[in-house]
């Protein structure tokens, strides 16, 4: 937010000051979130600003937003990390594999009683996540493979090992639904679950790393300049591969969101997410060629994205068919990005 | 006369020679088949191998088992029937992926003389094969059409409000079910209105959340058909989320043993099951009795029925359909 002040010629017109902020991603997505929210009430015939889609919505945001937080560090560094979604099935996979297999359990441990296994389960997933990551910095780093490839092989590699640990079905174990179930507090209906409530801090806790820190200084410095990082006496390597164990433990606690969404590990729980993880970072303003990146812009970038894919399917007034849902999905992201490249042509 | 000596000499040479070449090979030539899946991924298969290595071993054959690790797609296909092939093994079996797509390997393994069975789906022409398997998804479609009706306790003049979950729009299992489903619903439950379907994806967090949005949109909801397992657990989650189990019927598809505990537990009203272990161990019967002793198939194309699992199945059949995961 402070890089668009100073590039921001000072100005007294009303008209320049709104000119602005919307240089800013961060107002840009919130505008664009309150003129998609009336459109959709409006299309939906007044059931989208209810505390159940909203509570949808942002059921999907804690399912993607830790994957498009690690991605914005690892996109920050100059790297990509294809691997997030196949990290998400594999850590939920071994989660229920431990608890189904290893300790015997099923379905029938509900309620409160399940907590302690979820707890494991969250555990196992982050632990997974965190060897998933170190495998891709060690291919990155030792190797010498690009981010794309390197990341590229470890998602093949790991849907595999999750079929093949799973016999290619959901494990499915102990689990309380109401952590994911939004909360009644007074009687007031929020949208909010004890899950996105948690997805919530940890995305703050991130962006406090990212944007307060000396690691987070780091990163910007890698993919801005990796040349000067080295001669300032950072090691890249050992930087990537915290950056990458980074990326693969979140990816890993979204394997844990998922087992509990679904109260399953299942082989098939993040396919197709890296590719939604990489368009909400790029949404909220990221850049694939490293250096820019802001975590708050991201997580509302995430919200855009599906406030888009629930909006859709709430729309009453027509109907929309899901194949030309997934292309206004698609022009959407395009447009996104196009007004973010127009707004700041003295950016890289 | 020696002439005829040295003839009759020869022949009964050639005679023992015959006789020990058979007798001393028989042990030492053992019949290997390929089988070439669709997508390694799918539970469907992964209950099918199980199936196809059971009747290998019985029959006392090698078994190659091949196919995408997952995904269902003609591209990752023909070159993996061409490996295969260039083996040399004496039989095929074959899921193709396309019919038009995968005709040109059929008859590549057709023509090198591979005797080749045609499972789950076929190519356009499979006249030269020796037997071709299907299952039935329309059937299936329809039996779901069914299984929804006698949950809601369908009568005429009424109206029920009831959704599809799908994985895509062009998987040929889900338009096959989807058909099915509509045309039995047209011709037998007028007052069954499908008002919408939307698609997963393969991912099962999707597809809870688009139950989630239709609870919302059709409050007066019935029903929900999840046509298949990545939409019958996103599914299922939502209706246990939400506290829906037993109010809204829930048709699934596939016998995964993590569905088969739901349908105990109430949460599936019913389940369409396929039976693809019982696919394989025939195509493998029918390859090895029509190599071995030119044994033709005595009905070419075999349909495989669903069958429709709900509380009043009986323990055998849940044990007899339930697919068994390879590990």
């Amino acid at each position: 937010m402070s890089n668009s002040k100073q590039e921001t010629p000072v100005s007294t017109g009303f008209w320049n000051q709104v000119k602005a902020s919307f240089k800013n991603q961060s107002t840009l997505l919130v505008v664009t979130l309150v003129v998609l929210g009336v459109v959709f009430q409006i299309a939906s015939q007044g059931i989208f600003l209810t505390t159940n889609t909203l509570g949808t919505v942002l059921n999907d945001w804690g399912s993607y937003i830790l994957l498009a937080v690690a991605q914005t560090f690892v996109v920050i560094t100059g790297g990509i990390d294809l691997s997030v979604g196949a990290t998400v099935s594999l850590s939920s996979v071994v989660a229920g594999w431990v608890l189904v297999k290893g300790m015997g359990l099923d379905n029938n441990t509900t309620g409160s009683d399940a907590i302690p296994y979820v707890l494991i389960a969250v555990l196992v997933s982050l632990l997974v996540g965190l060897a998933v990551g170190a495998l891709n910095a060690t291919l990155i780093n030792v190797l010498k493979i690009v981010p794309f490839i390197a990341t590229l092989a470890t998602m093949g590699a790991m849907t595999g090992m999750a079929i093949i640990i799973s016999g290619g079905m959901p494990l499915q174990g102990p689990n309380d639904f109401q952590l994911g179930m939004p909360y009644k507090v007074f009687g007031v209906q929020l949208p909010i679950s004890t899950t996105v409530l948690a997805v919530m801090i940890i995305t703050v806790l991130c962006g406090l790393f990212l944007h307060k820190s000396k690691f987070g200084l780091h990163t910007y410095a890698l993919g801005s300049n990796p040349f000067a990082t080295r001669a300032a006496g950072i090691s890249p390597a050992r930087h990537i591969t915290k950056v990458y164990m980074l990326s693969g433990g979140l990816a890993g606690l979204a394997g844990a969101y998922a087992y509990i969404r679904l109260g399953a590990g299942s082989p098939t729980n993040g396919a197709g997410m890296e590719l939604y993880a990489i368009a909400a970072t790029v949404i909220g303003g990221a850049s694939l060629m490293g250096g820019v990146g802001r975590i708050i812009s991201v997580a509302l970038g995430t919200l855009v994205l599906f406030t888009v894919q629930s909006g859709l399917l709430m729309v009453k007034v027509v109907t929309v068919s899901p194949s030309l849902k997934q292309v206004i999905v698609a022009i959407l992201i395009a447009a996104a990005v196009a007004v973010q490249t127009l707004q700041k042509p003295g950016r890289k | 006369m020696n002439k005829r000596i040295l003839s009759v000499g020869v022949a009964a040479l050639a005679a023992a020679a015959l006789t020990l070449g058979v007798t001393g090979c028989a042990p030492a030539k053992k019949l290997t088949i390929a089988f070439v899946m669709g997508a390694e991924s799918d539970p469907f298969f992964q209950a099918m191998k199980v199936g196809a290595q059971a009747e290998a071993e019985a029959q006392g054959v090698d078994l190659v088992w091949q196919g995408d690790p997952s995904e269902y797609n003609v591209a990752t296909q023909v070159p993996i029937v061409d490996n295969v092939l260039a083996q040399s093994p004496d039989g095929l079996v074959l899921i193709p992926t396309d019919p038009n797509g995968l005709q040109a390997s059929a008859d590549k393994a057709i023509e090198a003389g591979v005797a080749v069975a045609m499972v789950d789906t076929t190519v356009s022409d499979a006249s030269k094969a020796v037997i071709t398997i299907t299952g039935d998804n329309a059937d299936g479609g329809a039996k779901a059409a069914d299984a929804i009706a006698a949950a809601i306790g369908y009568k005429d003049g009424k109206t029920y409000e009831v959704v599809v979950g799908l994985t895509s729009a062009t998987a040929t299992t889900n338009v096959g079910r989807l058909n099915g489903f509509k045309d039995r619903v047209a011709s037998t439950y007028p007052g069954i209105q499908i008002k919408d379907v939307a698609y997963s994806a393969s991912n099962p967090q999707t597809a809870n959340s688009n139950v989630n949005n239709w609870l919302t949109k059709y409050p007066n909801l019935k029903g929900i058909f999840a046509i298949d397992g990545t939409n019958a657990s996103g599914a299922a989650a939502a209706l246990q989320a939400k506290n829906l189990v037993g109010k809204i019927a829930l048709v699934g598809y596939d016998a995964y043993p993590a569905n088969v505990d739901l349908l105990k537990q109430g949460v599936f009203t019913a389940l369409i099951a396929q039976d693809p272990a019982a696919e394989a161990r025939l195509a493998i019967k029918t390859l090895v009795e029509y190599i071995k002793n030119g044994t033709k198939a005595a009905t070419h194309d075999v349909v495989i029925p669903n069958v429709t699992l709900d509380a009043n199945t009986s323990a055998a059949d849940f044990t007899k359909y339930t697919y068994v995961a390879t590990n």
